[in-house]
C-alpha cells in the first residue's frame, strides 16, 4: 500500500493530540518499541519516488490519543541516502512535538552522534537507551543520569523486547509534549573556529527577518547550512539576496585557507568528539566480556570456518523446507480432502445442482484453495519462517562479508547478497530493496539475477511436484541449474555492461538471539501480503482454467503452444497452458496442473504422476522456474528501471528458460536419466 | 633566554602549520590558536625579535632553524606526553591531545628522556604522527592503504582519496575520516572485504573502498 507522507501525516495529526516521532540507527529496536506502543491500525507511507516508507499509528496514554510516527533508522540525517532524507522529512514535515531518540546501549558511543544531531534541530527530546539488559551482559555500565545531566535530556532504559520500560518512555515523552516539564537541553560546542560562523550566520539570518522552515531556531539553520545541506543552501539563498552569509562563509574560507567542505567535515569531526567525550564521562567497562554471540560471529566471518558454516546453514535451510515443507503439505491434503471437500461438495450441489457451474465453483473453491494452502502454507510460510529468522539473528550479515568477493565476479558487492537472499523469498521486494546499491548498473544487475533466482513460490512448484514426485536429487538439480544459470548471466552481464561497481560499506551487527515473537510477526506480516495478494487471483485464475477445461475450450487454446511445448519441451500441450497462467503467480502453475489433476482424477489424485511422467515434472519444474517470474515482478521492474530493461529482462528469461529446457528433455532422454 | 608558555604554544602551532604545507599567515595561526588577529600580529613581533620566526613581506611566518629546534622539542614533549596518557594512564586516544597541551609546557629535560625510555622509544604519537627526537629530527611515517593492514593492526587516517563528495561525508558520519583511529579486526577470504572497527562499532568495508583510505600505522 503506498499513501502519499504529506496526506498521512496531516491525517494522523488531525486525529491526535501530540505527534511524537521515534528515531534511531538501524538495528536498534526501533521496530519492537514502536510494535510495543502501537496496536493495530498501522499506516505505511511514501514519499513520492521513495522505497524507504514511514509507519505511523495512534497510541493512547490516559484517555489521549497520541500520533507515533517510526522514522526509517539511519546513522544521520541528511540528504544523502534516502532513507537519511526520508528521516529528517518525515521530522520537518511531521512537526512532532517530541522526537524519541533510541540508542543502542551497546553501542553508546556511535549512536550519539545521531543524537547530537537530532539537538541541533530543537525539537524536545526524550532518548531510550534500549538494549540495556544485553549492555550489562557485556560488562558495560552507563549512567543514565550522567547522560541526562550532560545534555539536559531526559533518559529511560529500555528493554524493547520484553517491554521494560517503554511505557515510562512514553510517559515522559507526553509530559514533555503537554509542557508538563520544562525542557532546556545542552547546546553542543562545535569549537570556537566553527562556533564563531555559527554565530556570524545565524544573526545574518535572524537579520533577514524572514519565516524559517520547520520552526528552526537560526543557530539550527546555521548549523544545517555549514554541514552543506543542500536543501538549507538552496532556502537561504533564496531569502539572501544579497548573498551576505554566502560572503561570510567565503570570507571564512579565505582567510583561514579552508575549503567549506572542510568547514562540513569539521562538524561532523565536532560531533564525533562530543560523542567520544559523553561516552566516556557516562560509560564504565567492568570487564570486556567476550560474549557468545561475537565468538559465533568471529566463526561465521572467518575464512576457515565461515564457508563451511554457510554451506551448513543452506543445507540446513534447504533440508528444513524439503522436509517440513513436505510434511506439511501432505497433512494439509488430508486434512482438507476429509474435512473441508465433502462439505464443498454439499454446497455447491445445494448451489448449482448438477450443472457446469458446479464443476466451476468446485475448480476455484475446492482445488483452487487447496491448491494454494497445500502449497502457500507449507512452502512459502516456512521460507519466510527461516528467512526472518536468519535477518533477525544478524546471519545474513555475515554472508555478505564473506561473499564480497565472489559478487564481485558478477559486478556487485557483498550487500546485494540481501536482496538477492530476499530474492528466494519474493522478487518483488527483493527487486525494490536493490536500491541499497549505489549504481543503477548494480540495480540492473541485482534486478535481473534476481528475476533468475528462485522466488518461493518456484521454490514451491519446485518442492511441492519435483521432490515430493520425482525425488529430492532432483529438486537439488532444478536449483543448481537455475543457480548456475544466475552466475552464467551475472559474469556475462558483468563483461558486457560497462562501468564498474561501487565499493561496499556496512554495518556489521552483533549477533543476537532471535526473539521468537518478532520472527512470527515478520514472517506473519510477508505471509499475510500473499494471502490477500494471492489467494483472489488463485480462485479466479482455477475457475477460469475451470470454465476452459469443463467447455472443451482448454485443448482448443493449447493447440498454437504446441510445437513448442509438445515437441520441444516435451510437455502436455495442457501444461503450457499453465505456464502461461502462471505469469499471474508462480505457484499457480503447479496449483492449476494440481487442480487439473484432481478434476480429473478425483480428490484423492493430488499425483501428478497420474498425468505427467517424471521427466515432464523435472523440465516443466525447471521452465517454470527459469522464465520471468510474474505479472508483479514485471510491474516491480519497469517501476524500478524502465519499461524497456523490465522487457528486455523478460524476452532474455523467457528465451533461456526455453532453450534449457528443450536441451535438459534431449539430454535426460538421451542418456535415459529419468 | 626562557622561552615562555606562550611562546612554546605559537611556535608549536606555526611548527604543525608548516608541516601541513600551507603559508603561515597571521590569520590562519589566530585560527588555529583561537585568538584575536591583533594579539597575532603584536607576538610574532616579539618572536621575530627573539630570533625565533621570519615575516615574509607578504606576511607569511616562518620557524628560523632556531625556531624550529624549540618548536620540534615540544612538539616531541607534546607527543611523547600522548603515548604517556594512552599507553599508560590508559585516556582514550580522543581525549590525549587536551591533556598532553597541558604536559608539554611542564616536562623538565630530564622527565622528557625518561619518559621516552619507560615508553620504550616511540616512533609516532598515538594520532599517528613522528615524534621528533631529541635533536628535533623527525623520521617520516610513510602512510599505507588500508586495504594493506592485517587483523589486528591499527591505524590512524590521514587522508581518503575519493572524489564523491557524498560517499565521503557518509564515511565521515560513520567516523570514517582524517584523525580517526581505525583497526582492521577481520580479512575476508580470498581478498575479500575487511571487518574495521571505527568509533566504537563494526564495519565491512570493499577492498576498493579501504584502499582508498590512507592511514598511518600505529602500534
Amino acid at each position: 500500500m503506498s499513501v502519499s507522507c504529506h496526506g498521512a501525516v496531516n491525517k494522523l495529526k488531525k486525529d491526535v493530540k501530540f505527534t511524537i516521532a521515534l528515531a534511531g540507527n538501524p538495528n536498534v529496536g526501533k521496530s519492537s518499541i514502536f510494535n510495543q506502543l502501537t496496536g493495530m491500525g498501522v499506516v505505511t507511507a511514501n514519499y513520492p519516488g521513495k522505497t524507504v516508507e514511514l509507519n505511523m499509528a495512534i497510541s493512547h496514554v490516559h484517555d489521549m490519543a497520541v500520533g507515533i510516527i517510526d522514522l526509517p533508522g539511519t546513522y544521520a540525517l541528511g540528504g544523502i541516502s534516502e532513507d537519511q532524507w526520508v528521516a529528517r522529512q518525515g521530522i520537518l514535515d511531521g512537526k512532532p512535538d517530541v522526537i524519541i531518540v533510541i540508542l543502542d546501549a551497546t553501542n553508546l558511543l556511535r549512536n550519539l552522534y545521531l543524537l547530537l544531531q537530532f539537538m541541533d534541530l530543537t525539537i524536545p527530546i526524550v532518548v531510550a537507551l534500549n538494549l540495556s539488559d544485553q549492555a550489562e551482559k557485556m560488562g558495560i555500565n552507563i549512567d543514565e543520569n550522567a547522560i541526562s545531566h550532560l545534555l539536559g535530556i531526559e533518559v529511560v532504559k529500555t528493554v524493547a523486547t520484553r517491554g521494560t520500560g517503554v511505557h515510562e518512555l512514553l510517559d515522559r515523552a507526553v509530559d514533555l509534549a503537554s509542557k508538563n516539564v520544562k525542557y532546556k537541553p545542552g547546546v553542543l560546542d562545535y569549537g570556537k573556529f566553527i562556533e564563531d560562523l555559527i554565530s556570524e550566520i545565524s544573526s545574518e539570518i535572524d537579520g533577514l527577518k524572514i519565516c524559517l522552515p520547520y520552526g528552526l531556531s537560526s543557530r539550527s539553520l546555521a548549523i544545517l547550512y555549514l554541514e552543506g545541506d543542500s536543501e538549507f543552501i538552496k532556502f537561504v539563498g533564496s531569502n539572501d539576496p544579497q548573498g551576505r552569509v554566502l560572503k561570510i562563509v567565503d570570507g571564512y574560507e579565505e582567510r583561514f585557507n579552508v575549503s567549506s567542505q572542510l568547514l562540513n567535515l569539521n562538524i561532523v569531526r565536532e560531533r564525533h568528539r562530543n560523542a567520544a567525550e559523553i561516552s566516556r564521562k557516562v560509560q564504565k567497562f567492568r570487564t570486556q566480556n567476550k560474549l557468545m554471540s561475537q565468538q559465533i560471529w568471529r566463526l561465521t566471518t572467518s575464512a576457515s570456518t565461515g564457508i563451511p558454516i554457510l554451506l551448513g546453514v543452506l543445507a540446513a535451510v534447504f533440508s528444513f523446507m524439503f522436509y517440513v515443507g513436505n510434511l506439511l503439505a501432505g497433512l494439509f491434503g488430508k486434512l482438507w480432502q476429509i474435512s473441508v471437500s465433502p462439505v464443498l461438495d454439499i454446497v455447491s450441489t445445494f448451489l448449482f445442482k448438477d450443472t457446469i457451474f458446479k464443476k466451476i465453483f468446485e475448480w476455484g473453491f475446492d482445488a483452487g484453495i487447496l491448491a494454494a494452502l497445500s502449497v502457500g502454507i507449507p512452502y512459502v510460510f516456512t521460507f519466510y519462517f527461516l528467512l526472518a529468522l536468519l535477518e533477525d539473528t544478524g546471519y545474513l550479515n555475515s554472508v555478505a562479508f564473506l561473499m564480497d568477493k565472489v559478487m564481485h565476479k558478477i559486478g556487485l558487492h557483498g550487500r546485494a547478497i540481501i536482496p538477492m537472499v530476499a530474492g528466494a523469498g519474493c522478487s518483488v521486494p527483493a527487486i525494490i530493496g536493490t536500491r541499497v546499491l549505489n549504481t543503477k548498473r548494480e540495480r540492473f544487475l541485482a534486478s535481473t539475477l534476481i528475476v533468475l533466482i528462485p522466488c518461493s513460490a518456484r521454490t514451491a512448484v519446485i518442492m511441492g511436484a519435483v521432490s515430493l514426485f520425482v525425488g529430492w536429487q532432483w529438486a537439488v538439480a532444478v536449483f543448481a541449474i537455475s543457480l548456475l544459470v544466475v552466475a552464467f548471466s551475472g559474469f556475462f552481464l558483468n563483461k558486457i555492461m560497462p562501468g564498474q561497481s561501487r565499493g561496499l560499506v556496512m554495518e556489521m551487527f552483533p549477533f543476537r538471539a532471535p526473539s521468537i515473537r518478532s520472527i512470527f510477526k515478520k514472517t506473519w506480516f510477508r505471509f499475510k501480503d500473499f494471502i490477500v495478494v494471492a489467494l483472489p487471483i488463485i480462485l479466479v485464475g482455477s475457475a477460469v482454467l475451470g470454465l476452459l477445461y469443463e467447455t472443451g475450450w482448454i485443448w482448443y487454446l493449447s493447440k498454437p503452444l504446441a510445437p513448442v511445448v509438445q515437441w520441444w519441451l516435451g510437455l502436455p500441450a495442457i501444461a503450457g497452458l499453465t505456464l502461461i497462467f502462471a505469469v499471474l503467480r508462480k505457484e499457480l502453475a503447479l496449483q492449476l496442473l494440481v487442480a487439473l489433476a484432481i478434476i480429473q482424477f478425483g480428490a484423492g489424485a493430488a499425483n501428478l504422476l497420474n498425468f505427467m511422467t517424471k521427466e515432464q515434472i523435472f523440465i516443466y519444474a525447471i521452465v517454470n522456474t527459469i522464465y520471468l517470474p510474474c505479472i508483479a515482478s514485471f510491474a516491480a521492474l519497469s517501476k524500478e528501471l524502465g519499461w524497456r530493461q523490465a522487457v528486455a529482462i523478460s524476452l532474455f528469461t523467457i528465451s533461456t528458460a526455453v532453450l534449457i529446457g528443450g536441451l535438459m528433455h534431449r539430454l535426460i532422454l538421451y542418456f535415459n536419466l529419468l | 633566554m626562557k622561552v615562555t608558555q606562550k611562546t612554546e604554544e605559537y611556535i608549536e602551532s606555526i611548527y604543525k602549520l608548516e608541516q601541513k604545507d600551507s603559508i603561515v599567515k597571521p590569520s590562519i595561526l589566530a585560527g588555529d590558536l583561537s585568538i584575536s588577529q591583533a594579539s597575532v600580529t603584536e607576538m610574532v613581533k616579539k618572536l621575530s625579535d627573539d630570533g625565533m620566526v621570519t615575516q615574509s613581506r607578504e606576511g607569511g611566518i616562518r620557524l628560523t632553524p632556531k625556531g624550529a629546534r624549540s618548536a620540534a622539542r615540544v612538539v616531541r614533549r607534546h607527543r611523547l606526553s600522548e603515548r604517556l596518557l594512552t599507553d599508560i594512564i590508559g585516556i582514550p586516544f580522543e581525549e590525549a591531545h587536551e591533556e598532553a597541551c597541558k604536559f608539554e609546557h611542564v616536562i623538565s629535560p630530564e622527565v622528557e628522556r625518561n619518559l621516552e625510555r619507560a615508553l620504550s622509544n616511540p616512533e609516532t604519537c598515538p594520532h599517528g604522527n613522528p615524534i621528533p627526537d631529541i635533536h628535533g629530527k623527525t623520521k617520516d611515517v610513510p602512510s599505507d592503504r588500508l586495504s594493506t593492514l592485517k587483523p589486528k593492526q591499527k591505524g590512524v587516517i590521514e587522508k581518503i582519496t575519493e572524489e564523491g563528495r557524498d560517499f565521503l561525508k557518509y564515511l565521515a558520519t560513520l567516523g570514517l575520516m582524517p584523525q580517526m583511529e581505525v583497526e582492521v579486526e577481520q580479512v575476508a577470504p580470498f581478498d575479500g572485504p575487511l571487518l574495521i572497527k571505527v568509533n566504537g562499532a563494526n564495519y565491512a568495508i570493499g577492498r576498493e573502498v579501504a584502499s582508498k583510505i590512507w592511514v598511518k600505522k600505529v602500534s
